[in-house]
């Protein structure tokens, strides 16, 4: 296929009308369905049915559409990075961090990232998921790190960047510190810390298991409640990804073994900037640890 | 040394029918929608682009082309053994393409580390770009949509391009070559609608060593 039949198709599946399209295109009407036909041939059936006074895209078109139109948009940020950068037009790239997600997993792209454009200005956002959404759907934030979830709207992209385990954090002192791995048994009688932005753990582990816990509520986030495990207030269970300070250690859960995902996420369909696409492009070629 | 295509050759007797049905099926049909017709020719420009190589670093070809020509190969991925075969070669064929003042390389449309999955396989010492959605490869004119048939053999055999690609499109590159003089402009080409053939190393050197002097 070719770039200017995937640009005429995308174009003409906003106006859905050939007249329209040709005009945006600068082409004749007559080039514009050439084109679209030999796309057609090669997708394997009609992309568009056409009447009289109305353009529809058949279901192979809407299957199609979303996937030309990203790699179109492949095809053509690249040259925009390069024209940016000559420009020395102000770039950014806002990125939200999901419950229990480091800024730690992504700064080595961030940096990468700011090596090829040295003006980016990036900005950070942590929050539940559902904050992070509604930032990125009023376009508040361009992608964000999210857990897997099956509540997740269906307009967000998603890729999985990785899996990431689930760890008990306690003191280096703690009776618990000297086991090399821990269970739902071991952690009955202590008390657990929970959170709304810590990563859920907690939950899975009561409904995944017989035994009783202490809870102790604690807002904020994972940070906030690294601080509380080191004053003794209790255990946190955290993915294995976070940094954790001194003075703490983290044991394998193993019994019950507690998994998550973390994905990349950004709204189907929306522009983006040429910063945030490569910021996409290189999370995804990319193998997270 | 064998010559590459003796050894695609061999790699192609060891079909069975249900892959060399698929095989077939699918190359008619590509012909038959003249895929490929438009892909990039002698003379074209070679597109700006900025890609993701193995290592996470971004590359923009424009500043390969500063060190002098450069050739670009197109492949579908690790799970080819057509492609494995063909980066054998060039991986011995490397040294006299930098002697003769060129550099290699890679184009894959496989993501998640796949690249740098490739580099290490292959002991690649040339540059692999992931080529996220396929947008170089539609620049270049060498993107197709897997045919249904081949599709079908893929999934069967655990070859799942969608999870390979980060994208549910099953777009594939043909197996291109193109050497670019210093100026990015298109001097050779190797392009086949049949994905088991491949450029032969020795073509690509004649080629690099024919470039006008003060290009090489």
């Amino acid at each position: 296929m070719e770039l200017h039949q995937v640009r005429y198709f995308v174009t003409l599946c906003r106006t859905l009308n050939f007249t329209r399209a040709a005009a945006e295109c600068n082409v004749t009407q007559p080039a514009l369905t050439r084109a679209i036909q030999r796309l057609e041939e090669e997708m394997g059936g009609p992309l568009l049915f056409r009447e009289r006074s109305l353009t529809q895209l058949t279901p192979l078109g809407r299957a199609m559409l979303p996937h030309l139109e990203a790699m179109l948009t492949a095809a053509e940020t690249a040259r925009r990075v390069a024209d940016e950068q000559l420009g020395r037009q102000q770039m950014s790239l806002r990125v939200g961090l999901g419950p229990a997600i480091a800024v730690a997993r992504v700064a080595d792209v961030v940096g990468r990232l700011i090596r090829f454009c040295p003006e980016l200005s990036v900005q950070f956002e942590e929050a539940g998921a559902p904050a992070l959404v509604d930032s990125m759907l009023s376009d508040m934030l361009d992608c964000a790190l999210l857990p897997d979830d099956p509540d997740l709207p269906d307009r967000l992209h998603r890729w999985k960047l990785c899996e990431e385990r689930c760890v008990v954090v306690l003191p280096a002192g703690h009776q618990l510190a000297a086991r090399d791995s821990l269970s739902a048994e071991d952690l009955a009688g202590e008390t657990l810390l929970v959170g709304e932005r810590c990563g859920g753990f907690v939950l899975r582990l009561i409904e995944a298991s017989a035994h009783a816990f202490t809870m102790r509520r604690c807002g904020g986030s994972w940070v906030q409640m690294l601080d509380l495990v080191a004053a003794g207030l209790g255990l946190a269970l955290l993915p294995d990804a976070l940094a954790i300070g001194a003075g703490l250690i983290s044991r394998p859960l193993t019994e019950p073994q507690l998994h998550r995902s973390v994905l990349l996420t950004l709204v189907a369909g929306r522009p983006q900037g040429a910063a945030v696409a490569q910021f996409v492009k290189l999370c995804r070629a990319r193998a997270f640890a | 040394m064998p010559r590459l295509h003796d050894k695609i050759l061999a790699q192609r007797r060891t079909m069975s029918d249900e892959v060399r049905l698929a095989y077939e099926v699918s190359v008619a049909e590509m012909r038959a929608h003249g895929i490929g017709s438009s892909a990039l020719r002698l003379g074209d420009r070679f597109p700006d682009i900025v890609l993701p190589n193995a290592e996470g670093d971004l590359i923009a070809t424009g500043d390969l082309l500063r060190r002098g020509p450069v050739v670009v190969t197109f492949f579908r991925g690790i799970w080819c053994p057509y492609c494995r075969l063909m980066l054998d070669a060039l991986v011995a064929a490397l040294p006299e393409i930098e002697a003769a003042g060129a550099s290699l390389i890679g184009i894959t449309p496989e993501t998640g580390g796949l690249a740098l999955t490739t580099k290490r396989n292959h002991h690649a010492a040339f540059e692999v770009l992931s080529d996220v959605d396929c947008g170089l490869g539609l620049g270049c004119g060498v993107v197709f949509r897997t045919p249904d048939i081949y599709r079908r053999l893929l999934l069967k055999y655990g070859n799942d391009l969608a999870a390979r690609h980060g994208n549910q499109a099953w777009f594939l590159p043909l197996p291109a070559v193109f050497v670019l003089d210093r100026d990015g402009i298109v001097r050779w080409r190797f392009l086949s609608v049949d994905f088991t053939e491949q450029a032969e190393p020795e073509d690509i050197l004649a080629a690099i060593r024919a470039l006008p002097s003060g290009a090489a």
